[in-house]
C-alpha cells in the first residue's frame, strides 16, 4: 500500500514538472512500484525523489534515477525510523504521558503528546527539506543526527519512567488497602517484569496476574476484615 | 448514540494509527480519554489511559509484522466500562474498569487478525491504480490511496462497539452476581496497572533498561513514602 501513498504524495510535484500528460503518466507509473519505508522517514525519500525528478525533467539524469534513489534508501531509512521513532521516541512519550497522568493528571498527557508531535513533525519537515535540497546528501545529514545513540538514551529514560509509574501505582495501592495492597502491587510489578524477561507472553501473563492478584486481594481483605 | 460515538472514535483512531498523521492520538494514553469524553465520561478514560498505554507500549508496527490492535481494544474497553457503569448506576470504578479490560482486551488480537485481512484486501488497490493509469487517469490513480483508509475505519467502527456491548452485558452481570468481589477487583486493578508498568519497561529494548526500571521504581517509591501526601 505504501507505493500508493508515495504516488499520492509526489503527484502534485509531478503535475508541475511534467506538463505533458504522457510524461506525467510515465513518471507516476515509476512511483507506483514497490515502496516500503517508515512513514516518517519517507519524508526524506519524497523530498529526494522530487529532487531527482527535477533533474530528470531537466534532462540531467536518466529516468530511472529517482527509482535508484528510492530503492537504495528505503530499507536503511525504514530500519532507522523503526528503531528511533517506533521503539524509542514514541514509547518514551507514552511512558512520559502515562507516568505523568498517574502523578499529575491529564495535563501531562497533553504535554507529552505535544512534545512528541513537535519532535517528529520538525524532523519530518527537516528530512523532506534536506532530501529535496540535497538529494543523496540527505544520508550524511541523517547520519549527523546520531539517532541511534539518542534512541538508546530515550529507551533508558522510558524504562525509568515506567519505574516511576510503578511506584505511583504502589503508593496508590498503599492508600487504598494499606501495606498489603502496596506489597501486592509491588510484587505484581517486580515478578511481572522478571517473568516477562524470561519470555512469557503478554496475554497469558496478564490474565494470570489478574487472577492471582484478585485471589490474593480477596484473601488479604478477608483476613483483614476489609472484604 | 453512545455506540455511534464509539464507532466514530474507533474508526478515526484506526485511520490515524496507520494511514494518516500518526500523531499519537490513537495511542491508548490519548485515545482512552478521547473515547471517554465522546461518551460523556472523561474521568473513565483517564482512569484507563495510563495502564493501557503501558500494557501496549511495545505494540509497534515493525516491518511486515503486525502488532496487537491497541486502539481498537482501548475504545472497546473504555466504552465497555462506561456502558457497564451506566447499567449499574454508578461511576466507572476500578473494579468495573478491570472487568472491562478482562472482557475486551482480546479485541486487540481480533483487531490484529482483521488488520491482516484488510492489508490483503487493500493490496488490490494497487492493481486498480495501475488500471486507472492505463486508462489515462493519473489523478484518479494517485487518489486510489485514499480508498485504502475506508476499510480500517469500517472494521474498527464495527468491532469496537461490539466489544463494548459484550462488556456492557457481562460486567454488570458479574458485579451483581459477585458483590463481595468488588473490593478484591479494585485492588486487582492496581496490581494490573503495576504489571502494565513492568510490561512497558520490558518493551524498551536496551541493555540498561532493567537497571533504570528498578532503580527508578525504588527511588520514586522511597521518595513517595518519605514525602507522603505530596505526590498524591
Amino acid at each position: 500500500m505504501q507505493n500508493l501513498g508515495f504516488a499520492f504524495a509526489i503527484d502534485p510535484a509531478l503535475r508541475r514538472l511534467y506538463p505533458d500528460r504522457a510524461e506525467r503518466l510515465e513518471a507516476l507509473r515509476r512511483h507506483l512500484g514497490f515502496f516500503n519505508c517508515h512513514p516518517y522517514m519517507a519524508s526524506a525519500i519524497v523530498g529526494g525523489a522530487i529532487h531527482h525528478e527535477e533533474r530528470v525533467a531537466a534532462g540531467l539524469e536518466p529516468r530511472d534515477g529517482p527509482l535508484h534513489y528510492k530503492s537504495t534508501l528505503q530499507g536503511p531509512l525504514a530500519a532507522l525510523g523503526d528503531a528511533f521513532f517506533w521503539t524509542a521516541l514514541r514509547p518514551f512519550a507514552g511512558a512520559l504521558a502515562a507516568a505523568g497522568a498517574l502523578l499529575v493528571g491529564w495535563p501531562a498527557i497533553a504535554v507529552a503528546v505535544v512534545l512528541y508531535n513537535a519532535v517528529h513533525l520538525t524532523l519530518r519537515a527537516g528530512l523532506f527539506q534536506a532530501g529535496y535540497a540535497g538529494g543523496d546528501a540527505v544520508v550524511a545529514r541523517i547520519g549527523a543526527l546520531n539517532l541511534q545513540g539518542l534512541a538508546d538514551r530515550l529507551r533508558a529514560g522510558g524504562a525509568a519512567l515506567c519505574g516511576v509509574a510503578a511506584a505511583a501505582v504502589v503508593l496508590s495501592a498503599e492508600r487504598a488497602a494499606g501495606l498489603a495492597g502496596a506489597i501486592l502491587a509491588a510484587v505484581s510489578a517486580v515478578v511481572g517484569y522478571l517473568v516477562l524477561a524470561r519470555g512469557a507472553g503478554l496475554v497469558p501473563i496478564t490474565y494470570a496476574a489478574v487472577i492471582a492478584a484478585v485471589s490474593a486481594a480477596a484473601v488479604v481483605l478477608h483476613l483483614g476484615g476489609g472484604g | 448514540m453512545a455506540y455511534l460515538a464509539l464507532a466514530i472514535v474507533a474508526g478515526l483512531a484506526a485511520v490515524e494509527r496507520k494511514g494518516f498523521l500518526q500523531a499519537m492520538l490513537s495511542r491508548p494514553v490519548a485515545l482512552a480519554p478521547i473515547a471517554g469524553w465522546a461518551m460523556g465520561d472523561l474521568r473513565a478514560g483517564l482512569l484507563l489511559a495510563a495502564p493501557l498505554e503501558l500494557l501496549w507500549l511495545g505494540a509497534v508496527n515493525l516491518g511486515a509484522s503486525l502488532p496487537a490492535h491497541e486502539a481498537l481494544a482501548t475504545v472497546a474497553i473504555t466504552g465497555g466500562a462506561v456502558l457497564s457503569a451506566r447499567a449499574l448506576g454508578t461511576a466507572v470504578t476500578a473494579d468495573v474498569a478491570l472487568l472491562s479490560i478482562v472482557v475486551c482486551a482480546p479485541m486487540a488480537l481480533v483487531g490484529r487478525t482483521a488488520d491482516r485481512r484488510v492489508e490483503r484486501w487493500n493490496d488490490r488497490l494497487a492493481d486498480r491504480a495501475e488500471a486507472e493509469l492505463a486508462a489515462g487517469h493519473p489523478r484518479t490513480a494517485a487518489r486510489t490511496n485514499l480508498r485504502g483508509l475506508a476499510l480500517p475505519f469500517a472494521v474498527a467502527a464495527v468491532l469496537a462497539p461490539l466489544g463494548a456491548a459484550v462488556a456492557a452485558a457481562v460486567v454488570p452481570a458479574v458485579v451483581h452476581a459477585l458483590p463481595s468481589a468488588a473490593a478484591p477487583l479494585r485492588l486487582g486493578f492496581l496490581a494490573f496497572a503495576a504489571l502494565a508498568c513492568a510490561t512497558g519497561a520490558r518493551a524498551l529494548r536496551v541493555r540498561s533498561a532493567p537497571g533504570w526500571f528498578f532503580a527508578a521504581f525504588a527511588g520514586a517509591l522511597a521518595l513517595g513514602l518519605a514525602t507522603r501526601g505530596v505526590l498524591s
